[in-house]
């Protein structure tokens, strides 16, 4: 048998990179690059370049199981769907839609997201939400507020045309490395790179002023830009009065925040600040790249706001080069916020509070009743499991056991359900709390379309069957659904995407057939319609189309280093890994290069703490203990530690304080005690 | 026609040594190195003009075929010769010799399509003309912003 080459999207991250795998005898045998993929240009980074490991790893999940004493049996799917059934129906019926709750998956397509959403609707539960909580929820409220929409005004490749580009909170050059070819690509004709991180990442690598701020600083950081740029007269005149309202207040409330006070608070020189604000404002288009380093906060929703205006007062939007770009992490996170798998929103981003928005869903889903009303977030059902108001939880695809804060009060939580089911591709820290455990199709298994972190839909193609009787995500929610009373009568997944096609507006006319090359860019409003690669080229969607300039005040984070715990935690991310880990640390050829959970510390805090490079130390936080290697490097600060998510000791230390609109932990500050063991 | 590598792009992701072990089954000729903590360069075969490896190897096993130092499996005696001979340190040997063959049978290497920052080409000058191209743009506008 011939190969045959498949195109497909990228598992791990939101860049979206694209590429062939070449299947033989139905086995996925290796990777072709893509040359003419209009966001990697072929390239992909070690994550990519491994996917195909996963796929016929040993710990797949091959069969439904469910839980038998201490242990695991496996059963029919027959079995496993009633018992699912019965396992949400009983709680449904007994206390109450809104004791079950439902968790879409950033890493499953959109159609699948849409279903999950819907069934949960359908079924009169507000308790549909993602991992997305955990990333840019900040965004998502504070960009729709400042900006009126929440996603990357402008494409990755548009990066190249840009005279300036100011990075803050994100590491892209591991996490999203292709975007670093583009960067590279703006320095060579001129661009001036600001980097904005409490470490010295390969990302500062790049930078011409890099800006080493204390963590949690960043809105004192963000205003004392803006109180340089209104100083030195700077802004956009013209552009402030005609697309934006609020500039006399925000100038009002940065009139404190000179250069030598942020200097104070975020430890950055004053000169630097000067320096970078200029750049920032001079340059004909300038753009500013985030991620979680700015949203995982307490203040996430104000970091957020900082930036848009920060945008809003130079002018920097709705032109080439030139952007608000918060990079999603997970390969289909934006999607999933676009498919409504939010607890605040319907599909297309309709608000959930809204009574219009109920009637349009009761019509085009032709149903009787949908609820109406912000329903709980992720983090929030999993303290309503923990208190028992919540009986019953359907999980897609996610890992919160691992990935969410404290993880130790998840666990318990989970454990407090009376029913369980998770739905996954292995048996994550989650499903081992589960009652049931229905085994998924990985990526190259299914068909479907994902959205990228630049708003662009893709089609991914089925390379192969998915192993054992694993099943596709589609399959399963359908077949659930059924048995739930709900009508879900759909074959593949072209047929999903058409009736989004009919209920989303920004996705109308990203139909299948328009999907071939490359996909399309959203809002795509109709068929004939090109998609919208640039956003806000004609003011926003606001009364008289001007923009919100929210002024935000710096607070300090929740947690400070203190006798007891001197340091301050932050966690991140390294290129060899992804998220919770539990693709990437059963990928040979990713987790032999990064083994181990490592904990970074400045040289002089190790010499103070008799700790060599390599040693074993504990890391303690009033949350609890985790062990991890030592590496001692200038990349950091005297005082704060830095420690990588992708192993579950770290997620045992974070702080679960909240953003109080976005409900994201503050996973970049906690305050620590480093000891050597021994 | 060796890889060529513009050290001031390598962010040290290691794409090119996880690509590298992909495409030859599992066993890769890529090792990205850190400067402490401020750089990184992946270092492999340079294809010698006048390759010390090719005049240590006395099977021809490690031979000149143009620009390219080829390798032929089927002649390695798996002395270890070569492994002493290169002053890059980049051939070793494990039962037969291991190094970079520009990834045989395929167009492009694999590194060099698969570098996210585009730090890899076949360009021998490409490094060199970005670096003059950004030193004009600064020398016109006066000096760095
Ligand atoms: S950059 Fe992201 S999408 Fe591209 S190969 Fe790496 S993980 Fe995959
Ligand atoms: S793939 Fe490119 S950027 Fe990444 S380590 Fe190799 S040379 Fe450096």
């Amino acid at each position: 048998m011939p190969q045959v080459l498949v195109p497909t999207v990228c598992p791990y991250c939101a860049a979206g990179c694209g590429f062939f795998i070449a299947v033989e005898k139905e086995r996925a045998l290796g990777i072709e690059y893509m040359p003419e993929h209009p966001a990697s240009e072929g390239s992909l980074c070690s994550k990519g370049n491994a996917a195909l490991e996963i796929l016929y790893h040993p710990d797949r999940l091959r069969t439904p199981l469910k839980r038998h004493g201490d242990g695991w049996a496996r059963i029919t799917w027959e079995e496993a769907l009633d018992l699912t059934a019965r396992g949400l129906g009983g709680p449904l019926k007994k206390y109450g839609p809104n004791s079950i709750g439902f968790f879409a998956s950033s890493k499953c397509t959109n159609e699948e997201n849409y279903l999950i959403e819907k069934l949960a609707r359908v079924l009169g539960s507000k308790n549909v939400d993602g991992c997305a909580r955990l990333c840019h929820a900040p965004s998502v409220v504070g960009l729709n507020r400042t900006l009126g929409a929440a996603g990357m005004t402008n494409p990755i490749k548009d990066l190249a045309n840009s005279k300036c580009i100011f990075v803050i909170g994100s590491n892209l050059a591991e996490n999203h490395p292709i975007l670093s070819r583009w960067i590279h690509r703006a320095k060579d004709s001129g661009a001036v790179v600001i980097v904005a991180d409490p470490r010295m990442t390969h990302t500062a690598w790049m930078a011409d002023v890099f800006l080493q701020l204390k963590p949690g600083t960043d809105v004192a950081l963000l205003n004392g830009l803006i109180h340089v740029i209104i100083k030195e007269g700077l802004i956009d005149r013209e552009y402030v009065a005609k697309w934006t309202r609020g500039y006399e207040e925000l100038a009002e409330s940065v009139r404190d925040y000179t250069p030598e006070k942020v200097a104070e608070i975020t430890g950055i020189l004053a000169g630097d600040i000067v320096r970078a604000a200029r750049s920032y404002a001079i340059s004909p288009a300038s753009v500013i790249l985030y991620s979680m380093g700015i949203t995982q906060h307490t203040t996430g929703t104000d970091n957020v706001q900082a930036i848009a205006n920060l945008a809003l007062i130079c002018g920097h939007l709705g032109r080439e080069g030139t952007g608000v770009m918060p990079l999603r992490g997970q390969n289909n996170v934006q999607g999933a916020c676009d498919m409504g798998a939010l607890a605040d929103f319907y599909p297309g981003y309709r608000k959930a509070d809204d009574p219009e928005t109920i009637e349009y869903f009761r019509a085009a889903w032709g149903v009787d009743s949908v609820p109406l009303g912000r329903g709980l977030t992720a983090t929030e059902m999993i303290d309503k499991a923990g208190t028992g108001e919540i009986k019953a939880i359907y999980i897609v695809g996610e890992d919160p056991a691992n990935s969410d804060p404290c993880s130790q009060n998840v666990r318990a939580a989970l454990d407090n359900l009376e029913f369980l089911v998770v739905q996954d591709i292995f048996m994550t820290a989650t499903a081992q709390l589960a009652d049931v455990v229905l085994p998924a199709a990985a990526w190259a298994e299914k068909e479907g379309t994902y959205t990228s972190t630049e708003r662009r839909v893709q089609w991914s193609a089925k390379a192969i069957e998915p192993p054992g009787s694993a099943r596709c995500d589609l399959d399963i929610i359908c077949e659930i659904a059924k048995r739930l009373g709900a009508q879900f009568n759909y074959p593949d997944a072209a047929s999903v995407l058409a009736e989004i096609n009919r209920v989303v507006p920004q996705y109308g006319g990203i139909t299948r057939p328009r999907l071939d090359d490359f996909g399309l860019i959203w809002p795509c409003p109709n068929l004939n319609h090109p998609g919208t690669p640039i956003l806000h080229t004609q003011g926003f969607k606001f009364s008289e189309g001007r923009a919100t300039i929210v002024p935000v005040s710096y607070k300090p984070a929740a947690e400070d280093s203190s006798w007891d715990y001197p340091f301050i935690l932050t966690t991140g991310r390294v290129a060899v890994h992804h998220n919770a880990g539990s693709m990437t640390r059963r990928s040979p050829s990713l987790l032999e290069r990064e083994p181990n959970l490592f904990v970074e510390i400045n040289p002089f805090d190790a010499l103070r703490l008799k700790v060599a490079d390599g040693d074993e130390v504990t890391v303690t936080t009033p949350r609890g203990e985790t062990v991890a290697y030592a590496r001692i490097t200038e990349r950091l600060k005297k005082g704060v530690a830095f420690m990588p998510f992708h192993f579950p000791g770290t997620n045992i230390l974070t702080s679960e304080v909240r953003d109080p609109e976005a409900m994201i932990p503050e996973f970049k500050v906690s305050a620590c005690k480093i000891t050597r063991r021994d | 026609m060796p890889v060529y590598v513009d050290i001031s792009r390598c962010i040290g992701c290691r794409s090119c040594e996880v690509a590298c072990k992909r495409v030859h089954g599992g066993s890769g000729h890529v090792n990205v190195h850190f400067a402490g903590d401020n750089a990184s360069v992946p270092v492999f075969c340079h294809h010698c003009e006048e390759a010390s490896c090719t005049m240590a190897c006395f099977t021809q096993a490690l031979h000149k075929v143009g620009e390219r130092t080829a390798f032929d499996v089927e002649k390695c005696t798996g002395c270890g010769l070569c492994r002493l001979a290169c002053p890059f340190g980049v051939v070793w040997t494990d039962k037969i010799a291991h190094k970079c063959d520009l990834c045989e049978g395929r167009e492009t290497p694999a590194c060099v399509l698969t570098c996210p920052a585009n730090a890899l080409s076949l360009d021998f000058e490409l490094a060199s003309r970005r670096a003059r191209a950004r030193a004009a743009l600064v020398a016109a506008h006066g000096g760095r912003r």
